[in-house]
């Protein structure tokens, strides 16, 4: 099948749609599919070969971050192009309600179309009120998805329709093998965190006030805090008896991070809130690293109500310290929460994911003209 | 001179304005009909893969649920409407399959009941893309403009198909929502009408 791939946001700066878009492109290439993206990007020399660039986007403000949006002649000039070159079965944008390529396919485009919907917003007022505008376009969509409850939740909210639900996938493979970092061979009592050091939501306080008590009930624990933020802050906040448990390692490449869950014993997922789907405990558990979560509601669903991992109450850490303690010093309980966490996590590989996402295709293809470009009237 | 340019301005970008909501009417048009046509061909499926798995293992009530819901989907491929009366039999064949005897009379034959469930699983979505289709077209026909110059008025209002799609609940390892069998773990159709 001719699949055309709409993506968003700028390709070479780290964000989950590029991911999800980078990662449904390489499998359905895998499967024997036929597949171009197209793509806002900063570098064109960035791009793999299946991608085609649609220009730079400029950063707007939007719902309290920068957003890097993308609107204007020259891409539609690209998209239109893009279009007639490529002559797809099947034009699959992903979010089309941000002002971007996803967008601008969508209007310029006639027949299959699917939309993916990424974005979980509960108070969206923008999308509200936009969604007059959005209506002829988003009419074109023969199948929606959502990636998370979340996100399913708030197309039927703002935009009054619904969506199949189709989470993100997990390259299984790439975190099932990976070695631990180098001082961590075998892990021992170690915890690990991943995420904005200083983005509050993440909740790495929550961790760092958990430690004094966890250390004395367990005293070899160690913690490993990879993620973007001011480390030199962090040390500093501190107790100096504690710092020498604590290893802020920054950044980690996507490589890395899989070798980040293969040093740990628990993967601990302390976070406060504005979480919509949970990918990365879906990838601790796919690089066979139990996990112990705050019980948010996306958690949970993922965790299969603390089947697959423990769950603590948010912002808790005395409750915290205590799950770790228990979790750390009992083999048995991490094997199994190790077990269940692959066989759920099984159900996630992009492998998987893709047959349902082709089954979609396969659905509005069926029978149907392929994608054309949309006559002048319409744009 | 003014006045007449703009008249002639004005006339011009409501003819403008009419032909593109008569262009997306179309469009929605296309859209619910090949939904239509999709929906048809799953629910055909999922009474032939009934059909298959009744007549390996004996299962008399599914046989005669799933031929009865057979002998009605040539006509509904010539047009028929999906009106009350399918909706009914759909729902009689969906009771069946969700029939304890099934899952384990189904044991035996693995495949077929994989196919079955697989096939219902289909059906649930291309009724979501079909409705979802139907509601968009029923949103722009119900406009007071498209009303009061009856520019849809050439085709009758699509309905919703309502029929109880749920999937059967199979437990155990050859169930419909276990990863690995080769079919999405959690792909859930969603959304109230």
């Amino acid at each position: 099948m001719r699949v055309g791939l709409a993506c968003p946001y700028t390709w070479d700066v780290p964000g989950g749609v590029q991911v999800h878009v980078r990662d449904l492109a390489e499998t359905l290439i895998a499967a024997g599919h036929e597949v171009s993206v197209i793509t806002p990007v900063d570098d064109a020399d960035a791009l793999p070969p299946y991608a085609v660039d649609a220009g730079r986007a400029l950063p707007v403000p939007y719902n309290g971050s920068v957003s890097r949006v993308l609107m204007g002649p020259v891409s539609a000039t690209r998209v239109r192009r893009w279009l007639r070159e490529y002559d797809f079965d099947v034009l699959h944008v992903h979010e089309p309600t941000a002002p971007s390529v996803g967008l601008l396919a969508c209007m310029l485009a006639d027949g299959p179309i699917v939309g993916t919907f990424h974005t979980a917003n509960p108070r969206s007022k923008i999308l509200t009120a936009a969604q007059g505008a959005l209506q002829p376009s988003l009419e074109k969509l023969r199948a929606r998805i959502a990636v998370s409850e979340a996100a399913r939740r708030t197309i039927v909210e703002h935009l009054g329709t619904s969506a199949v639900l189709i989470p993100n996938g997990v390259r299984v493979a790439a975190f099932a093998g990976a070695r631990p970092l180098p001082g961590y061979e075998p892990p021992r009592h170690t915890v690990c965190f991943l995420g904005r050091i200083d983005e509050p939501r993440k909740g790495l306080d929550v961790l760092l006030a958990a430690l004094p008590e966890l250390a004395r009930r367990v005293p070899g624990v160690r913690l490993l805090v990879a993620g973007p933020g001011d480390v030199a802050a962090v040390r500093s906040r501190l107790d100096p008896p504690l710092r020498d448990r604590v290893d802020l390692v920054g950044l980690v490449s996507g490589e890395d991070k899989a070798r980040v869950f293969a040093s740990a014993d628990v993967y601990c997922a302390p976070n406060t809130g504005q979480e919509s789907f949970g990918i990365v405990l879906l990838e601790a558990m796919a690089a066979g690293t139990p996990v112990m979560a705050s019980n948010l509601d996306a958690f949970r669903r993922v965790l299969d109500d603390g089947h697959a991992g423990r769950l603590f109450d948010v912002g808790e850490p005395a409750q915290l310290a205590a799950g770790l303690a228990d979790l750390l010093g009992d083999d048995g309980a991490r094997a199994a929460l190790a077990r269940r966490g692959r066989d759920l996590v099984a159900g996630y590989d992009w492998p998987v994911i893709v047959e349902s996402i082709v089954d979609i295709y396969r659905m509005v293809t069926a029978g149907a003209d392929p994608v054309s470009l949309a006559s002048a009237v319409d744009a | 001179m003014t006045v007449v340019v703009a008249v002639v301005a004005v006339v011009v970008a409501i003819a403008t304005y009419l032909t593109w909501i008569a262009r997306r009417l179309d469009r929605l048009g296309v859209r619910v009909d090949a939904a239509r046509a999709g929906l048809v061909a799953q629910l055909a499926a999922r009474a032939q893969a009934a059909v298959a798995l009744a007549e390996s293992r004996g299962l008399v009530s599914l046989a005669a649920a799933a031929e009865q819901a057979l002998a009605g989907h040539a006509a509904l491929r010539a047009g028929a409407s999906l009106d009350n009366g399918v909706e009914d039999t759909e729902n009689e064949l969906s009771r069946a399959l969700r029939a304890p005897e099934v899952g384990s009379a189904g044991q035996g034959a693995p495949e077929l009941l994989h196919a079955v469930d697989s096939a219902a699983a289909r059906v649930a979505l291309a009724r979501q893309l079909h409705n979802d289709a139907v509601r968009d077209l029923r949103a722009l026909r119900g406009r007071r403009l498209v009303r009061m110059t009856r520019l849809g008025s050439r085709r009758p209002l699509p309905a919703y198909f309502e029929i109880d799609d749920a999937l059967p609940a199979r437990g155990g390892p050859l169930g419909a929502s276990s990863p690995g069998m080769g079919r999405p773990a959690r792909v859930v159709p969603g959304g109230a009408i």
